[in-house]
C-alpha cells in the first residue's frame, strides 16, 4: 500500500439552514502536487477551503493530513498541523509591518521584550527563498502593491512550516507579469515538498500551473483528479453540468422602443466605456466572473456612484449623474445583491418596506394615509405571491426568496419601468427560483425593461433575450440567448485576455 | 366535522391577527409606563407632599426642558447620530437671546425669543454641515460644538448672567399659566405632540427612521439621505433653542453654564426610553417616559432630602438596568 496522501478529504459534508454548502465531498493532495480546484461561483470551493483550515465545522466527514485525522473547526490546529492558507481577500493588517504581519500570532519573543532583529531577519530569509528579496520587511504593508502583499501571505504561511498550502484565488488581483512571478514561487515550493491547492477561475492558469484538476458543482465532486491537461470544453463541460431549462417560464417577449441607454457609461477601474440600450419588454442579463464590474455598473446607473464619463438616459431623457433620487423618480429601480443590507429594513414591517420608494404618493395633507398604503402594498405581495403576504409581518422574518419578492414589491409599486437585478436568485432555493423567473418574465411582459446581473449560466442563457458578458470593467461579448452557449460565456469570462488580443 | 374545522381556523386566523397586530405595538412603552406608574405609588407612601398638584407641576416643570431637548434628540439618535452639544448650545443660545434682547431695547422678550430659537437652529446648521459636508462622525462633531458652544457663551456674556427678569413674554413661557396650566408643561406637550407625529404620520419621520435602519437601502430607494441627516441635527437645535426659552424664563436669566450635562441626561431620557443608538428604531412615546422617570426619581429623592450623590447612583442603576431589559426583548 502506499503511503497516505499528504492531505485527504473524505465525504465531507456542509449544511447551513436551508442550504446544502458541500454534499459529500472527496479529494486528495500529494506532497509536492498542484491540485487545482475549478467551479463556478457558489459552488463550494471557499466552503471547501474553510473546511480544511478549521475556519467552518463540516457537519459530516473528516480531513486527514499524512493519514491522521484533523480535528474540525479549530484553525490553530489546522496551522498546527501544517495547513497554511491564503485567502482571496488579503488577511493582512495594513498598519502593521511587513515582517510583524508575517509572524502575527506567532511572535518570537527575546527574554522579556519581542524579538524584533530575530524576525526582520526571519522574514528577510523567507523572502529570498520565495526569491523576492526586494520587498522591505520594515516597511508598512499598506505600502506595498497587492502582488508583494500576496508573497508576504506566503511568506506568512511559510514561516509556520507549511505543508499545505491552500491559494484561493490568488490570481484575481494580480497583472500578467505578477502572475508570472507568483508562478515561480508556486513552482519553488512544489520543489520543496509542499502540496499545494490552487483554486480559480482561469482555465488557462490551471494548464499553465496545475498537475491534477477537481471540479465541484453544487457542492459535489463532479471530476476529481483529472489530469490538469484535459480540455478546456471537457472541464468546461463538468462546470456548467445540465441546463435546467424546465424551471424557466415560456415567454414570447414583444420588445418597444429604447427605455433604457446606457453610453460609454466609466466609472475607473471597475466599469470601462459600457454602452447598451435595453427595451421595453426585454431581458437583458450580464454575465460575468465576480470582480468583472457588473454590479458596479448598476450601481453607476442609478446614481449611486460617482461617475468618471458616459451618460444614462431614461425614456429619452438624459439622469443627472450621483442623483439616486431622480433615478427612482423617474422609474429606475435597483433591486440589490445584498438584499439583506442594501435592500430591506429587515426590522421594519412588510408595508414600510414595499412603499419605501414611493411613499410620497400616500401623503395627504402632510400625512401618510396609513390605510392605502398598506392596501396598496398588500396587494403587490399578493400579486407576487409573497409567503407570508400579511404587511405587518417583519421583512427578517421572511425566507431570501420571499424577501427578493419584497424588494420587486417595492418597484412594482413605484410603477418603475427599469428594472435593474443584481443576481436577483442568489440564495434562493430552487423552487422560490422559478417563481422569481416568473416574476420577473410577467414584469418584462407587462413593458419594463430589465437588466439582469446573474452569475448563473443557465439563468442567463435560458432566459434572457439578450446576454452582454463583461470582463475587467468592459464588454467582451454581446449576442442572443440562442446565440451564445454557456460554454462560450464561461469562455469569454476566464479568457478575456484572449479574446481582447483577437480583437 | 368540517364546520368544527372551518370555527378551529377562523378562530387562529383572528387569533394570528391579533398577534400580527400586537408585533405593531411598543410592548417596551408599556414596560417603562409600569415603571413611571410603579414610582408614583412609591412617591405617594413616601411622602404626602408627592402627590400634590403643584408638586406634579412642579416635576413637569423641570422635566420639560430637558423634555423638548430629548425629542430632538430622539429624531438624532434615530439616525445613528448622537448630539453631545445640547447643554453647552442651550447656554449659548440663551446668551445669544439675552444680547440680542439687550442691544434693542433691554426689555424685549419677543427678541430673546427670537435670537435664542435662531441661534440654536444656526450651530444645529452647524453641527449639520460638518456632519453631513464635512463628513465628520456625529460623535466628534458635536464634541468639538459641545466644546465652542460653551466657549461662545461665556464669550458673549463676558461670563455673567444676563438677567431676563424684566422680559415678560421670556417670563411667561418659564413661569407662567394658559388656561391653569403651567406654559413650559404646555410647550414641552405640544412639543412632543409634534415630535410624534412627525416621526410617526409623515413621510419625513419614515426616511429618518429608514436612513437610521439601513443608509444603503435608503439611498437605493431614493431617499437624500444627506438632507435627512442635516434636518435632524438643526432639528436638534431648534429644540435647543426652545428649550433655552423655557429654562430662562424660570430661572429669569440667560446663563453661560446652564445646560451642564444636559446631553446626558437627554440622551438617557431617549435610549431607556427605547431608541436604539444603533438608529433605525425610535419612539417618542418611550422618549417622554424616560424624561418623566428620571423626573420622578429626582423629585422623589429630593423629597426625601437625599444628596445629589444618590441621585447620580439611581440614575446610573436605572440606565444599565433599562438597556439590559432591552437587549433581552430583542
Amino acid at each position: 500500500m502506499a503511503a497516505p496522501a499528504l492531505l485527504e478529504v473524505r465525504e465531507l459534508v456542509k449544511e447551513y439552514p436551508g442550504v446544502v454548502a458541500l454534499s459529500g465531498v472527496d479529494f486528495d493532495l500529494h506532497a509536492g502536487e498542484v491540485h487545482c480546484l475549478v467551479g463556478q461561483n457558489g459552488a463550494g470551493k471557499s466552503t471547501l477551503i474553510k473546511c480544511v483550515s478549521g475556519a467552518v465545522i463540516p457537519t459530516r466527514g473528516q480531513v486527514f493530513v499524512e493519514g491522521e485525522p484533523v480535528p474540525p473547526g479549530n484553525p490553530l490546529t489546522s496551522i498546527d498541523r501544517g495547513i497554511g492558507t491564503i485567502y482571496q481577500e488579503l488577511d493582512l493588517v495594513s498598519d502593521l509591518t511587513v515582517a510583524q504581519n508575517v509572524f502575527l500570532g506567532h511572535e518570537r519573543r527575546g527574554r522579556i521584550l519581542l524579538d524584533r532583529r530575530a524576525m526582520i531577519e526571519e522574514t528577510r530569509r523567507l523572502f529570498e527563498r520565495l526569491e523576492h528579496p526586494q520587498i522591505p520587511a520594515t516597511a508598512p504593508v499598506s505600502r506595498l502593491r497587492p502582488a508583494a502583499q500576496q508573497i508576504v501571505s506566503i511568506a506568512r504561511a511559510l514561516s509556520r512550516q507549511v505543508k499545505v498550502l491552500i491559494m484561493d484565488e490568488p490570481s484575481a488581483v494580480l497583472d500578467d507579469h505578477e502572475i508570472t512571478a507568483l508562478f515561480a514561487v508556486v513552482e519553488r515550493l512544489k520543489q520543496e515538498g509542499v502540496g499545494i491547492i490552487y483554486i480559480s477561475h482561469r482555465l488557462d492558469e490551471v494548464r499553465r500551473i496545475g498537475d491534477r484538476v477537481t471540479v465541484l458543482k453544487d457542492g459535489a465532486t463532479v471530476a476529481t483528479g483529472l489530469p490538469a491537461d484535459a480540455p478546456a470544453s471537457e472541464l468546461v463541460a463538468h462546470m456548467v453540468g445540465r441546463p435546467l431549462s424546465e424551471m424557466f417560464p415560456q415567454r414570447e417577449p414583444e420588445f418597444g422602443s429604447p427605455m433604457l441607454q446606457v453610453r460609454n457609461l466609466t466609472r475607473t477601474p471597475d466599469v470601462q466605456d459600457v454602452s447598451f440600450e435595453v427595451r421595453t419588454g426585454e431581458i437583458l442579463g450580464v454575465a460575468g466572473l465576480v470582480g468583472a464590474g457588473r454590479t458596479e455598473l448598476l450601481r453607476a446607473i442609478v446614481g449611486l456612484e460617482r461617475i468618471d464619463g458616459g451618460s444614462v438616459h431614461v425614456d429619452g431623457a438624459p439622469l443627472p449623474p450621483g442623483r439616486p433620487d431622480v433615478a427612482v423618480e423617474r422609474g429606475v429601480g435597483l433591486a440589490p445583491e445584498e438584499r439583506k443590507s442594501q435592500g430591506l429594513l429587515l426590522g421594519w414591517p412588510l408595508v414600510n418596506n414595499v412603499s419605501l420608494a414611493d411613499l410620497g404618493r400616500f401623503v395627504r395633507a402632510g400625512f401618510i394615509d396609513r390605510q392605502s398604503e398598506r392596501a396598496e402594498a398588500h396587494e403587490q405581495l399578493r400579486v407576487l405571491d409573497t409567503q407570508p403576504d400579511d404587511p405587518s409581518r417583519r421583512a427578517g422574518e421572511l425566507s431570501g426568496g420571499n424577501q427578493q419578492k419584497v424588494v420587486l414589491a417595492r418597484w412594482l409599486l413605484g410603477h418603475c419601468k427599469v428594472l435593474l437585478l443584481d443576481e436577483p436568485t442568489r440564495g434562493v432555493d430552487v423552487g422560490a427560483k422559478a417563481e422569481i423567473y416568473k416574476v420577473i418574465a410577467e414584469l418584462a411582459a407587462s413593458g419594463l425593461a430589465v437588466v439582469m446581473v446573474s452569475s448563473e449560466l443557465p439563468e442567463l442563457v435560458g432566459f434572457c433575450d439578450r446576454i452582454l458578458v463583461m470582463s475587467d470593467g468592459r464588454i467582451v461579448a454581446e449576442g442572443g440567448g440562442d446565440e451564445l452557449s454557456e460554454a462560450d460565456i464561461l469562455d469569454y469570462c476566464v479568457n478575456t485576455k484572449l479574446v481582447r488580443e483577437a480583437a | 366535522m368540517s364546520e368544527t374545522l372551518d370555527e378551529a381556523n377562523e378562530a387562529r386566523q383572528r387569533i394570528d391577527e391579533l398577534v400580527s397586530r400586537a408585533r405593531g405595538l411598543e410592548v417596551r412603552d408599556y414596560a417603562l409606563a409600569g415603571v413611571v406608574v410603579l414610582l408614583l405609588i412609591i412617591g405617594v407612601f413616601v411622602s404626602d407632599r408627592f402627590l400634590t398638584l403643584s408638586n406634579m407641576e412642579t416635576v413637569l416643570k423641570q422635566a420639560s426642558v430637558v423634555g423638548v431637548i430629548s425629542m430632538g434628540m430622539t429624531f438624532v439618535i434615530v439616525t445613528a447620530g448622537i448630539d453631545l452639544s445640547v447643554g453647552a448650545m442651550l447656554a449659548a443660545a440663551s446668551v445669544a437671546g439675552g444680547t440680542l434682547a439687550e442691544a434693542l431695547s433691554g426689555i424685549d422678550g419677543l427678541a430673546f425669543i427670537v435670537g435664542a430659537i435662531a441661534f440654536g437652529i444656526l450651530l444645529g446648521a452647524v453641527n449639520a454641515t460638518a456632519i453631513t459636508f464635512g463628513r465628520v462622525v456625529p460623535f466628534i462633531a458635536t464634541l468639538a460644538m459641545f466644546l465652542a458652544a460653551r466657549g461662545i457663551a461665556l464669550w458673549m456674556s463676558d461670563q455673567q448672567p444676563i438677567s431676563v427678569a424684566r422680559m415678560d413674554a421670556v417670563r411667561w413661557f418659564g413661569n407662567g399659566d394658559l388656561l391653569g396650566i403651567p406654559v413650559p408643561i404646555l410647550v414641552f406637550l405640544l412639543v412632543t405632540i409634534a415630535a410624534w407625529v412627525l416621526l410617526n404620520r409623515t413621510a419625513y419621520g419614515r426616511y429618518v427612521v429608514a436612513v437610521g435602519g439601513n443608509r444603503e437601502a435608503a439611498r437605493i430607494s431614493g431617499i437624500r439621505v444627506n438632507r435627512i441627516v442635516f434636518s435632524v441635527y438643526v432639528l436638534s437645535g431648534l429644540c435647543t433653542g426652545i428649550a433655552a426659552v423655557l429654562l430662562s424664563g424660570r430661572l429669569a436669566s440667560a446663563s453661560p453654564v446652564a445646560g451642564n450635562l444636559l446631553e446626558l441626561d437627554a440622551i438617557a431620557a431617549v435610549v431607556i426610553g427605547g431608541t436604539s443608538l444603533a438608529g433605525g428604531k425610535g419612539t417618542i412615546v418611550g422618549t417622554t417616559l424616560g424624561v418623566l422617570t428620571f423626573a420622578l426619581i429626582f423629585n422623589l429623592l429630593n423629597l426625601l432630602n437625599l444628596p445629589v450623590e444618590i441621585q447620580q447612583i439611581v440614575k446610573g442603576a436605572i440606565i444599565v438596568a433599562a438597556v439590559v431589559l432591552q437587549r433581552r426583548d430583542d
